[in-house]
């Protein structure tokens, strides 16, 4: 493995949470043009988006297969 | 009662909407620089190219058409809309087609189909700031 590829997280929540990251700063940039609004649309997307999945995850804890 | 018409807002002068449509799908956040908005089309570019290389990296698959799976065809779409990068991922990519048995395939592919769908947001972005519809 390269020392790049080593860096890449593995773990599904970091993984996870990356990706609410990125696609919540994406929309929180195009839909908003004030910094103050747009970090509010940032943390209520990444809270939605964390939230959500931890949510989905706990609803599926009795049905693993 | 019909709701307001919103303000209209004026074309950027000099640009041209369909150029500034091809560059963004070129490159993530060209369109935004040709018009202008540096700060915005750096942090588009960023987060973009950091999307589809973390899909690259998760081992996700660059999608194409196959015969009897209709859904590729949307996935190819959304890949194609990185433009470039899926251009040069998949000349230069030592696994295009991604790795199955990986656990993070999934994520990857996920990771490389949202970088698609966001730069195709981007060009509509791009179109609608070009012609006056958005600042």
């Amino acid at each position: 493995m390269t020392p790049i590829l080593s860096l890449v997280p593995t773990d599904h929540f970091l993984i996870m949470a990356l990706y609410a990251l990125l696609v919540s700063s994406f929309f929180a940039i195009l839909w908003r043009d004030d910094r103050r609004e747009r970090w509010k649309l940032f943390a209520i997307l990444v809270a939605a988006l964390v939230g959500g999945g931890l949510a989905v995850a706990w609803l599926m804890y009795p049905f693993p297969k | 009662m019909t709701a307001p018409a919103p303000a209209a807002t004026a074309a950027v002068p000099g640009r041209s909407p369909y150029l500034a449509m091809i560059l963004a799908w070129l490159i993530p956040g060209l369109g935004h620089y040709y018009l202008g908005l540096r700060r915005r089309a750096a942090a588009f570019a960023v987060i973009v190219v950091v999307t589809f290389v973390l899909g690259l990296s998760f081992q996700g698959r660059l999608y194409s058409i196959e015969q009897g799976q209709p859904l590729t065809i949307l996935a190819t779409f959304a890949v194609c809309g990185t433009g470039l990068l899926n251009i040069a991922a998949r000349l230069f990519s030592e696994n295009p087609g991604g790795t199955i048995l990986s656990a993070t395939y999934e994520y990857g592919c996920a990771y490389l189909l949202t970088a698609g769908l966001m730069n195709l947001l981007l060009v509509l972005d791009a179109w609608d700031i070009a012609t006056g519809r958005k600042r």
